[in-house]
């Protein structure tokens, strides 16, 4: 029996007719699906099986679920993480995107655990939400605003410094198929086109302020594991580095073991790696730290460009996929444009990651000829070149000329010319994130299993699996690959974030402590894997019943078939054979069929 | 506790954690709600770039004092003190207070105001980046004194060579002062 941790309260808004409802949330509801995506997975199964899965994610049907979870705003190590789910534009699959920042925190102050929202505004509108009055405030004045601009109006409006905002820019107004929510200046729900879906709905912000106490079963219980914790990662001889550098460290690492992304994945080590990585950062641009809520790690770097062309550029930003995909990946090997190019994706709100795919494969696929300079607008684009890429980046956003086709992602492009299939690494039609899978069977296996296309949020085998070697026996890989997929969920659900596990190996039991404390209810670490296991049953359910099938389970083109010209992995790609038997096993460890379908037991107790 | 000792913030530390609010409102409050913390972290982005923990000074002659309409607030053993016998709750200090750092929320009939927790203050422990401290008065400013010295413009620089490593001394000369 959970005995807090929750306010048990749904709040469901309509924006087409401003209904706004507070529901309660069963007892059972909160044991089976713990929160974040959890919530979010079991409500969207609901949605969608009521209207027999005929939902276009860009239309008013759609379902938009905002989940924190029971661990977030809590006082334990990094709590500011919160979850955005929704039938994804891009993928036209389940989709979620989580952000960390204090926007979870001041929602969940309000004194909810869920906020769903369903309908379009006549105009384009915020929702605010203060403690228990929720109120549709039409803002047409926001249109075309950037998010910082936008989140200084509201604040300027409501007459209150106090308050969260998760804003979309111009991108996701337009409907751009990556398009991000952003929070805090420059924490984005970056993935899956959120976005797009808020821009659907004519709901340019959602604004919290919330000053409810947070339910905690046994506080001063949980306060003596979370200081356990917290003097484990205080004393990790690389906490200082962690907040020195954050995750811009990882620019160094995936270059000397060659997976650092290089001009569309032509290559995997860049030849200027040292002009775009973290000492470059901190000699040249670092002017303060930034963290995320309760987050001892501040892996926020706040940079500004002082001097040149892109001098007075000030964001927070770029981490590693940032900088790999809008740096080498795109050849940028200067530190000053990938941050104005970060900037500016953070500015129209577009997801860096995507952003840096497609027009790292536009400008392999205008130097291949398969884009001519005339479908380029007449804009000549090569590797490196920042004035063409800061044109592009806007164009998107904006869906001017070929930016209209790239707003569509990746399946527009490929749509509109079917060679650049080679060109684009893709799953499900979610752009893959900056970490090579060429040289790693089990991160080429994540990237095809994972619920929301080709992203790493669910399983980063790729460092342990280097470290093991590639030899490294099959059945230990899609162990490895399962076991992240399960507890990186996790993090989702509960509303904590990962990295203080992942990258400074915080002991995971610690959350099953947490968790005990926090809701008054036993239960270990392996039961809420099981929990998070049954999520991923939901979301493949969801997918399967969505037309998924094992051939979307893939592998790039350029995976199997066009290895990295050098470096320490020069010449490796992916035995399709041999992925095909890791998929078959891996359906099979995972109990679902041949073609990926999940039993149908599974399926049932999720239809009763 | 030591009345010389003063709380003090170094806000280009800060990196807006907010850890500092939640350890606070903990141990006064026994709840998880930085809403009811004695110290708030203050954000601004992007011009200028600051991340500010506000919080109580303990002012020799503390203006929240001086409008309290029945005086209850004295300052005792270096902690400015809201006697919550004679508070009448009419918020005053949170007006008067040139920093803005006493605090209301909705449950608490009081103002709430940092106490340097008996001279052991949570914030302090509590902080990842050691950006709130408690620190002798006499060494407030210490570290913009040494700035401002190293950086005093009449120096003189020679350069030479220890162990083949190129070094510099700077020095001033006397009988050459500069007005």
């Amino acid at each position: 029996m959970i005995k807090s941790g929750y306010f048990k309260k749904h709040l469901r808004v309509d924006l087409s007719s401003g209904q706004a409802d507070w529901l309660d949330l069963s007892d059972s509801f909160i044991e089976e699906y713990v929160g974040g995506r959890g919530f979010g997975a079991r409500l969207l199964w609901d949605h969608l099986r009521e209207r027999d899965f005929k939902v276009d994610p860009r239309g008013p049907e759609n379902l938009l679920v905002v989940a924190p979870g029971p661990f977030t705003g809590l006082y334990l190590p990094s709590s500011g993480k919160n979850s955005f789910i929704s039938l994804s534009p891009a993928t036209g699959l389940y989709g979620d995107s989580s952000m960390g920042g204090t926007f979870g925190v001041e929602l969940r102050q309000t004194g909810i655990d869920l906020l769903s929202i369903t309908g379009r505004a006549e105009e384009l509108s915020i929702l605010f939400i203060d403690n228990e009055k929720t109120s549709i405030i039409p803002f047409p004045e926001l249109k075309g605003k950037s998010c910082l601009e936008a989140e200084g109006m509201i604040k300027k409006r409501l007459g209150s410094h106090a308050v969260s905002v998760a804003v979309i820019g111009p991108a996701g107004e337009n409907g751009v198929n990556f398009a991000c929510v952003n929070t805090d200046w420059s924490r984005n729900a970056g993935r899956t086109g959120i976005g797009a879906v808020m821009g659907s709905k004519n709901l340019k912000a959602i604004v919290a302020r919330g000053d409810r106490d947070l339910p905690v079963h046994d506080l001063s219980a949980l306060r003596a594991e979370a200081g356990q914790a917290d003097s484990y990662l205080r004393s990790h001889p690389y906490f200082r580095l962690w907040q020195r550098e954050g995750l811009m460290t990882v620019i160094d690492y995936a270059n000397s073991i060659g997976i650092l992304p290089t001009c569309n994945f032509k290559d995997s080590v860049f030849t200027h790696f040292e002009q775009i990585n973290s000492q470059v950062m901190l000699d040249g641009y670092k002017i303060a730290d930034s963290a995320c809520f309760a987050c001892p790690m501040c892996c926020g770097n706040i940079c500004l460009v002082k001097d040149g062309r892109h001098g007075g550029v000030v964001t927070e930003g770029p981490e590693y996929e940032s900088a790999a995909m809008l740096g080498s990946n795109l050849g940028v090997d200067n530190y000053a444009a990938i941050l104005a190019a970060n900037c500016l994706c953070d500015e129209l709100g577009i997801d860096t990651i995507s952003t840096g795919n497609l027009i790292g494969a536009v400008i392999e696929g205008y130097e291949n000829g398969i884009i001519t300079l005339d479908e380029l607008d007449g804009m000549e684009i090569t590797w490196g070149e920042e004035e063409s890429i800061l044109e592009l980046i806007r164009k998107i956003a904006h869906r001017e000329g070929i930016g209209d086709t790239l707003a569509g992602g990746a399946p527009a492009v490929i749509k509109r010319w079917p060679a650049m299939d080679e060109l684009i690494l893709q799953v499900k039609g979610l752009e893959q994130s900056a970490y090579d899978s060429r040289p790693a069977l089990s991160m080429a296996l994540a990237y095809a299993t994972s619920d929301i296309g080709a992203h790493h949020t669910r399983a980063w085998t790729i460092a342990r699996e280097m470290e093991e070697g590639r030899d490294w026996p099959l059945e230990k890989k899609i162990d490895l690959v399962i076991y992240h997929q399960t507890l990186r969920p996790l993090f989702d659900m509960l509303g904590a974030c990962r990295l203080p596990w992942i990258e400074l190996g915080l002991n995971e039991r610690h959350y099953e402590n947490f968790y005990r404390h926090v809701t008054g209810r036993e239960r270990t670490l392996e039961q809420l894997l099981e929990l998070s296991n049954r999520i991923y049953d939901l979301t493949r359910l969801i997918n399967t019943r969505l037309g998924t099938t094992r051939k979307d389970d893939s592998i790039p083109f350029k995976v199997h078939s066009r290895p990295a010209m050098t470096g320490p992995n020069a010449g490796k790609v992916i035995d399709p054979e041999e992925f095909d038997r890791a998929l078959s096993l891996y359906y099979k460890k995972r109990g679902w069929d041949d073609q990926g379908r999940v039993s149908p037991e599974t399926a049932a107790a999720f239809e009763a | 506790m030591n009345e010389r000792f003063k709380l003090t913030v170094i806000p280009e530390l800060c990196s807006g954690c907010r850890i500092c609010e939640l350890a606070c409102a903990v141990a006064h409050f026994g709840v998880n709600n930085p809403k009811k913390a004695a110290v708030r972290v203050l954000v601004a982005y992007p011009h200028p770039v600051i991340r500010m923990p506000v919080i109580c000074s303990q002012c020799r002659k503390p203006p929240c004092g001086d409008v309290c309409p029945v005086n209850a607030i004295h300052r005792v053993g270096g902690v400015v003190k809201i006697d919550r016998d004679l508070c009448i709750s009419c918020f005053k200090c949170l007006e008067a207070c040139p920093f803005g750092a006493i605090y209301a929320h909705s449950d608490c009939p009081q103002p709430i105001k940092c106490d340097l927790c008996g001279g052991d203050p949570e914030c302090v422990k509590a902080c990842p980046k050691e950006a709130i401290r408690m620190i002798p008065e006499q060494a407030l400013g210490e570290t913009r004194r040494l700035g401002n010295l190293l950086s005093y413009t009449h120096m003189k620089e020679i350069e030479y060579f220890e162990k083949g490593e190129k070094k510099v001394i700077r020095y001033t000369e006397v009988g050459k002062e500069e007005l």
